[in-house]
């Protein structure tokens, strides 16, 4: 059942386009989470959303009915902001009572309501404090038990993790997944953390300059990206890409020019291999952590250039004719700079990609 | 400990602006418990015996404390009405858009700009026409006329410095325009609105120009009536010192309530 409902949704900024017509749909229930480079529109988005920012044009509903022109507030929807922005001057507890206070709701409800929220994030022992007496992970808290209090139809998260520290945002992260679960509720969520968009969201959108580059789960955008776009952007250590020339076609399988390869050549079995020509130039993707070091039928021959020990697996930037490569592996190889590193790869972790950059 | 020469510089300098600033004051105060006698004395008498004939004098004298009382009036409403009307307009021109709405802020600021004498004629034709010479009213409108630039502009600025994420969570919250200006943005605007109030108030209260051109009797400020004891053939030096420390007096008593308001940083901790 369709929850929430953006249908070719735009913003401009006078002559400035930011979104240039997104739509998509989300079930109740479901965790959304928006990704895309600085800048690609995802706080705008998230803000058109709230209320916060006028739709330029196309339709927005929320539970079936149409809030395109709706009050923020008449929304039923609750936001929490990557400053937080908590009012400085009130006490936690009325940080967190505002909203029902402003909904008129008697005094008994909005003590019951807090010390609900309250409970569910630990904040008990923090209920006279002013925000300045708090860390920043209990400002965020804070900023949650405010956005929960009201029993919103829809929790929009702009960045919420951001300005914590490593160890925090990892905590708060299975908090957030935490409280998904139990309040089962709609959230949309914006991040620019990889980790944050694959362990918490049902599905991404992938954004980039203000337009839907591919929408799904995160398992499926990871193995089968629409385009290098998000192949290179799900996934870290990133994909490498390597340029090659189609040299020959079978009904299966298609032979791969290009320099970096084992001579000069491979052989990549396909279904998708009647889509390509004799002579067109394709992108390779292979993902790091795919490539295997020393393996029985090496594809790449190169040269380490250097090794970076990350504890439990190493990560190992290597060179060759072509474009820079970067494996992710487990252990540590006994290899020092300027060797010779020859590489393998599963055939069917292969990514093929046609010269506009789709996966073909 | 070794202390800088900078810092002997620094602190010489330091010293040399209060003593140059603060010596007038203290002068005044003197002169206000010295006899005539004492006061006339060359060279000055740094010793004397204090007495308080000056302050009798003034008090007994219902010109002086009828004085204040209307320059209380004057100042207190000048100052309220200049808040109540400015810090809706500073909402305004910190927080939306809207058509010409630099043209009214350099119009508050250029108000300003003017020098008073040059108004002061057609004020009084003015306030004579509508009726209104020697009355309250008069100079709490033209204090206003300098009051609301001043409070628009410090208070403009201060609203600006909160972060609008505050105001959207609470319109998120529920929360309409003039809730948000009276829960959000006037208890945290409150440091630069009680800067712009003592602005007001002691602007109000010392200003002589117009009080002396627009007031004969009733409506009568205390600089007015401070500044009528010149009139005789003796200067009373020690009346009107006692009534310049009356005048000065409780707007420092105001200043330093006040001030403790002007430091605390209420926006912190707000964001990140
Ligand atoms: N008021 C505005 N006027 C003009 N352009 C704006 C305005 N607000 C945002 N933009 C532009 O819209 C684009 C999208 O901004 P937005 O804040 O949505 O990006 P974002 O994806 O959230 O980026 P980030 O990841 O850095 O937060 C940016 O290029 C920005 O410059
Ligand atoms: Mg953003």
């Amino acid at each position: 059942m369709t929850f929430l409902r953006l249908d070719n949704i735009k913003k401009n900024y006078g002559d400035v386009s930011v979104i240039k017509g997104v739509s998509f749909s989300a079930a109740k229930g479901e965790f959304v989470v928006f990704v895309g480079p600085s800048g690609c529109g995802k706080s705008t988005l998230l803000r058109m959303i709230a209320g916060l920012e006028d739709v330029s044009e196309g339709e927005l509903y929320i539970d079936g009915r149409d809030v395109t022109y709706e009050e923020p507030a008449k929304r039923e929807v609750s936001m929490v902001f990557q400053s937080y922005a908590l009012y400085p001057h009130m006490s936690v507890f009325e940080n967190m009572a505002f909203g029902l206070r402003m909904a008129k709701k008697p005094e008994a409800e909005i003590k019951a309501q807090v010390a609900e929220a309250a409970r569910i994030l630990q904040l008990e022992p923090l209920l006279d404090r002013k925000p300045r007496a708090l860390s920043g992970g209990q400002r965020q808290r804070v900023a949650i038990g405010r956005s929960i209090v009201r029993h919103p139809k829809l929790f929009l998260f702009d960045e919420p993790l951001s300005n914590l520290d490593a160890e925090l945002r990892s905590q708060m992260r299975v908090e957030i997944a935490k409280l998904h679960r139990s309040l089962g509720a709609t959230m949309v969520y914006v991040t620019h953390d990889q980790i944050e968009a694959m362990t918490l969201a049902d599905r991404i959108v992938v954004l980039r300059a203000g337009l839907v580059e591919q929408i799904g789960s995160p398992t499926e955008l990871y193995d089968t990206p629409a385009n290098t776009f998000v192949a290179g952007f799900i996934g870290s250590p990133k994909m490498n890409f390597i340029t090659a020339k189609v040299s020959a076609t079978g009904p299966s399988s298609l032979v791969l020019d290009g320099a970096a390869f084992v001579g000069g050549k491979l052989v990549v079995e396909t279904p998708a291999a009647g889509k390509a020509k004799v002579g067109d130039t394709l992108t390779v993707g292979l993902r790091p952590e795919h490539l295997t070091v020393e393996p029985a039928q090496p594809v790449l021959a190169l040269t380490l250039d250097f090794a970076e020990s990350l504890g439990g697996s190493t990560q190992l930037y290597a060179r060759g004719e072509g474009e820079p490569i970067i494996v992710l592996t487990a252990g540590r190889p006994a290899l020092q700079p300027g060797d010779a590193l020859k590489l393998g790869i599963d055939p069917r972790h292969i990514y093929l990609f046609d010269a506009a950059g789709l996966a073909l | 400990m070794r202390i800088s020469t900078g810092k002997i510089l620094h602190a010489i300098g330091l010293t040399a602006i209060v003593v140059f600033s603060l010596f007038p004051f203290l002068w005044m105060v003197a002169a206000s418990f010295k006899s005539q006698a004492d006061i006339l004395a060359s060279p000055p008498v740094w010793f004397f015996t204090p007495t308080l004939d000056n302050y009798a004098e003034i008090f007994s004298d219902t010109k002086v404390s009828g004085a204040i009382i209307n320059s209380l009036i004057v100042a207190a409403f000048a100052t309220l009405l200049s808040v109540v009307l400015g810090t809706p307009a500073a909402f305004a021109l910190a927080r939306y858009d809207f058509r010409g709405k630099s043209d009214l802020w350099f119009w508050f600021i250029s108000n300003r700009m003017t020098s008073p004498i040059v108004l002061a004629l057609p004020i009084y034709l003015l306030a004579m026409s509508m009726n209104l010479l020697d009355t309250h009213l008069v100079l709490i409108l033209v204090y206003l006329t300098f009051n609301i630039p001043i409070v628009v502009w410090i208070v403009t600025d201060q609203f600006k410095s909160i972060p609008p994420d505050l105001e959207q969570a609470a319109r998120l919250d529920g929360a309409d325009q003039f809730t948000i200006f009276r829960k959000i943005y006037l208890p945290l605007g409150a440091p630069g609105i009680a800067v712009s109030a003592i602005f007001s108030f002691i602007f109000s209260w010392n200003e002589l120009l117009y009080a002396l051109v627009l007031t004969r009797r009733a409506a009568q400020t205390a600089p007015v009536v401070a500044t009528s004891f010149m009139s005789g053939y003796e200067l009373p030096w020690g009346k009107i010192m006692a009534t310049g420390t009356v005048i000065v007096l409780p707007v420092t008593i105001f200043a330093l309530i006040v001030s403790r308001h002007m430091v605390r940083g209420l926006t912190m901790g707000a964001t990140k």
